[in-house]
């Protein structure tokens, strides 16, 4: 029984892509067992083959399991009324090259039974949304840029405005600015009460937006929990403060040592290169908009 | 639920039932034929079953497969889908300059449809069927399927969609190639009207001013004013060469001409291998007339075994004063039927032919129409061993009758004028039987006339010099004593229109008799060559119908590459879809193949008498096994003959609509299970 508050739940969930010789075959998740918890953003970590990806494709039931089972809000994985309530993101953008942004967005908001009305300002909602140039919306997307062609995937996954957002390496191919944005609309996301899955190489992202995360390796989850607890360091202090001194360092520093604190590391605050990045283009944007 | 089955069960089974005899017609039940039946219809309650909510959310799902359609069109215009029918055009255009030369008018639009419709299919169906194999598999290696699949669109509607999105490209290929073709013919027919009016006025200028011999042609005059794009309608009936001098006797018998090439053909099917048959034929024909210098009458027969033509034995036998004569072939057991003396098992060795002729010239035998053979005028029985089989005795007329399958003439038949020699000699009459003809369906003229079409070929043998007149006697069966007589002036190879009073027209079959009054000519007559013309339809309507047949076959294909894809890589699934389309076209051959022999490689013997050597048993049980397996694929597979869309648009004649509802039905049958088989090899598959 799954408790309505839980978006995704798996059950010893496991995954072995077959071989023609026993040896051939290929156990890509080993029992998981994952619970998402509806209005979370939460984070698929691991290296490549730790069984990200076939973990969402599990979820969304485009492929079967070996064995165990999934329950996507309430309803067992690919279930088709279900998915009327998810959005994914593929990790590579696959989409019909012949066709054109509006075109792509609204096939797929044909395949959510939209009517035109609703399909016109569906695809004109999410085409700025995720901010594709209008210039360019009325050309094929095989001339697109990958970051052009992110972006319409992105649109299609939001399309729908799912419950469920399933995101795989969702910045990938996304410049900086991209990354933040859509960091900024995963934000955006949670604060609209959607669940968000979301699998990243980029641990930056996941830290940024994640409340909770799992860490997979070789198809078995090695980590798993609450972002802020799973990151803080208990028996580490630190201290922030602007205009300090050389002196004052050197003081705190020994006051530290005399009551007992150990690997006592003094020293100037470094800002995050994104953060300078950030707030660069912040301004150099402020500059261009006067 | 249950309620609700308990409704629809019945209406079910008589759906199924109504559906087998769609798959297989009653007349070809067979085993194997059921067989095949129960597999499609068990494929089908599979596919209902597992596809139940699938097909339950049809209602809006067709919506979301007509979605995947579009895209797949999408990708068709795309690879430069335009360009097929302007391809299709240009090479029938050449096709066309290059072969029509000279024809008659009519030929022109045969040769042209033949050209346009024949490419028409064979392109759309090699375009659509390679797309039909390569979209799936397509979208699974460009992984646009993952994307697709993650949103609320079920196996059974993908899968529609492939085959609605193929269907619509093939209706707008089928409507620009329509309507091409139907500007060329348009403009081919201004053209053949616009030189028939010239040669007309030259024809009636020349009538009124110089010669006043020759009358313009009235042919000449039909064609200028009505061109070649007809769709005609007309009754024609069945022909029976009735002739018989007393042609009034009821069935009228053919004379089967001494000293000529022609030969009586009887044919015995396949006899059930239960009861031993020893053959003897008993000849009775008619001796209708005999040169007075001529001998006892001979008869030549030949009796071949179908499955072995080289099996033959003739034989020369002479009929007694009443016209008999009996025969027992020498080998009996070679023919009919074989018992292995070890076992004592009845072998049918399949159908055998008996060919007659007559040597003598001068003599005119008479026999039955074969099918109802007379008592006086017929043909022949198999006795059968009354020692083996207790339950009859005494000959024993084959079942079914023997048939005459035809004088061999290239398609038509020949009927004797009076003879110049012997005048004595009654002409032959040919005889045509119009079924149920009245007057709702006839266009009756001011004069309460009907007029019947009458297209026939003349050979004046020695009397050229006459020009041919035909006797007609019309009347109806269910008043033959009013009968119409008149002389009419016969148009070699062109129409000639006879006016019928339209009180012929009625509750009975209307009898029109044809014979030549001139001594020494004959007349070449086959079934259509008498025909009443109805109120002719419209061509465009005709070449719709024609494209109609054309798409069913196509959307056969499509559904059938689309099918072999779910599963293939499709390079295979091509290969799949064009063995069912090989397969399909041999369904006929297949089928014949029992009756008709062939397959004989492991069991080939040259007497009957080999067959018990066990060697000779198990080549016969592996060609057994072959021909079964293959009977069972064949009928597995839909029949692509029934497909013609030429039949009747190249003979300038209206297909009626019932031919193309049928196939249309057929084709919907055949979808069917097409779309089970793909829907099941769907269902658990990845798309990723």
């Amino acid at each position: 029984m799954v408790a309505d508050s839980q978006a995704i739940q798996t059950r010893q969930l496991s995954k072995v892509y077959p071989g023609f010789f026993k040896s051939q075959q290929v156990p890509a998740l080993t029992e998981l067992n994952l619970r998402v918890d509806q209005g979370q953003i939460f984070g698929l970590l691991g290296p490549n083959g730790s069984g990200k990806t076939t973990t969402i494709k599990l979820l969304l039931g485009l492929i079967n399991p070996t064995a165990g089972d999934a329950l996507v809000m309430g309803q067992p994985a690919g279930d088709q009324e279900t998915r009327r309530r998810i959005g994914y993101l593929p990790e590579e953008s696959y989409l019909y090259r012949f066709l054109n942004a509006r075109q792509t967005l609204d096939f797929y908001a044909r395949l959510f039974n939209m009517n035109r009305a609703q399909r016109r300002r569906a695809v004109d909602y999410y085409l700025d949304f995720v901010g594709l140039d209008p210039s360019v919306r009325g050309r094929r997307i095989g001339t697109y840029s990958k970051g052009q062609t992110r972006r319409v995937a992105l649109a299609q996954a939001l399309l729908n405005n799912p419950d469920l957002i399933i995101m795989d390496e969702p910045t990938s191919g996304l410049d900086p600015v991209g990354m933040l944005e859509i960091k900024n609309m995963i934000m955006r996301l949670k604060e609209a009460g959607k669940t968000v899955l979301l699998s990243s190489h980029q641990l930056a992202d996941v830290e940024d937006v994640c409340d909770r995360l799992v860490i997979l390796y070789r198809g078995r989850i090695e980590l798993e929990g609450a972002l802020r607890d799973l990151l803080e360091k208990k028996d580490v202090f630190q201290l922030s403060a602007r205009n300090v001194s050389d002196a004052l360092q050197a003081k705190l520093a020994e006051i530290a040592a005399q009551a007992g604190a150990t690997e006592v590391h003094t020293g100037r605050a470094r800002v995050r290169l994104e953060d300078l990045f950030k707030e660069l283009v912040a301004r150099k944007r402020s500059g261009e908009a006067r | 639920m249950f309620g609700l089955l308990q409704q629809l069960g019945p209406k079910l089974a008589g759906a199924g039932i109504a559906l087998g005899t769609v798959y297989h017609p009653p007349s070809q039940h067979h085993y194997v034929s059921m067989f095949a039946d129960v597999v499609i219809v068990l494929l089908i309650l599979a596919f209902v079953l597992t596809a139940f909510r699938d097909i339950a959310r049809l209602g809006r799902g067709l919506s979301r497969a007509w979605a995947i359609g579009r895209v797949t069109i999408s990708e068709a215009w795309n690879a430069r889908m335009w360009a097929v029918p302007l391809v299709w055009f240009g090479v029938c255009v050449l096709l066309g300059v290059l072969i029509v030369r000279g024809y008659e008018p009519s030929g022109v639009v045969r040769v042209y449809m033949t050209i346009f419709l024949r490419a028409q299919a064979l392109i759309l169906l090699i375009y659509l069927g390679i797309l039909a194999c390569v979209t799936l598999p397509r979208e699974r290696e460009r992984h646009t399927l993952v994307t697709t699949g993650s949103k609320p669109i079920s196996r059974l509607e993908l899968l529609l969609g492939k085959v609605m999105g193929l269907s619509a490209a093939g209706v707008f290929m089928l409507v620009i190639m329509m309507i091409l073709t139907w500007g060329y013919m348009k403009a081919v027919d201004f053209k053949i009207r616009h030189d028939a009016q010239v040669l007309y006025a030259l024809q009636k200028k020349s009538y009124d001013n110089v010669l006043r011999r020759m009358p313009p042609d009235t042919g000449v005059k039909y064609l200028a004013k009505h061109g070649v794009l007809q769709a005609q309608n007309y009754v024609s009936g069945a022909l029976s060469i009735a002739g018989y001098i007393n042609y009034q006797t009821n069935p009228p018998s053919r004379l089967l001409k001494g000293g000529s090439s022609e030969i009586l053909y009887f044919e015995f099917p396949s006899l059930p291998a239960t009861e031993y048959y020893r053959p003897m034929f008993d000849f009775h024909f008619a001796v209708v007339h005999a040169l007075p210098s001529t001998k006892p009458v001979q008869i030549q027969v030949t009796l071949v075994q179908r499955s072995n033509p080289m099996n033959t034995q003739e034989s020369t036998l002479t009929l007694n004063a009443s016209g008999q004569a009996v025969w027992m072939p020498k080998n009996p057991t070679a023919f009919f039927s074989y018992v292995n003396p070890q076992t004592g098992q009845i072998y049918n060795p399949g159908p055998v032919v008996v060919k007659v002729t007559c040597p003598d010239f001068g003599v005119y035998l008479g026999i039955g129409n074969g099918l109802r053979p007379p008592s006086d005028t017929s043909c022949m029985a198999v006795s059968l061993d009354t020692n083996r089989t207790p339950h009859h005795s005494g000959m024993l007329a084959p079942k079914p009758n023997p048939v005459i399958t035809g004088f061999k003439n290239n398609g038509k038949q020949e009927i004797v004028g009076p003879s110049i020699r012997h005048p004595q000699i009654q002409p032959e009459v040919a005889s045509w039987d119009f079924t149920n003809v009245d007057q709702r369906q006839i266009p009756i003229g001011p004069h309460g006339n009907f007029t019947v079409h009458m297209v026939i070929s003349v050979d004046k043998q020695s009397n050229e010099a006459r020009a041919p007149i035909a006797q007609i006697v019309a009347y109806n069966t269910s008043t033959p004593r009013d009968r119409t007589v008149q002389s009419v002036y016969v148009n070699e190879k062109r129409i000639t229109t006879i006016k019928l009073p339209a009180t012929l027209l009625g509750a009975g079959d209307l009898i029109v008799n044809l014979r030549s009054e001139v001594p020494g000519h004959w007349f070449k007559v086959k079934d259509d060559s008498m025909i009443i013309m109805q109120p002719p339809s419209s061509f465009v309507w005709n070449l719709f119908k024609s494209e109609a047949i054309i798409f069913c076959e196509i959307v056969l294909i499509i559904s059938i590459g689309v099918t072999a894809s779910t599963a293939l890589g499709w390079p295979v699934a091509m290969l799949t879809a064009m063995v069912a389309y090989i397969l399909g076209n041999l369904f006929h051959f297949v089928q014949s193949l029992f009756q008709s022999g062939g397959l004989e490689l492991f069991d080939y013997v040259q007497d009957n008498r080999m067959k018990h050597i066990w060697y000779y048993q198990i080549g016969s049980f592996i060609t057994n096994v072959m021909v079964h397996i293959l009977w069972v694929v064949v009928h597995l597979m839909p029949d692509f003959t029934r497909y013609d869309p030429l039949h009747f648009i190249v003979r300038s004649k209206d297909m009626p609509l019932e031919i193309v509802l049928l196939d249309i039905v057929w084709t919907v049958a055949c979808i069917l299970p097409t779309l089970a088989i793909g829907y099941l090899l769907l269902r658990k598959q990845e798309l990723a």
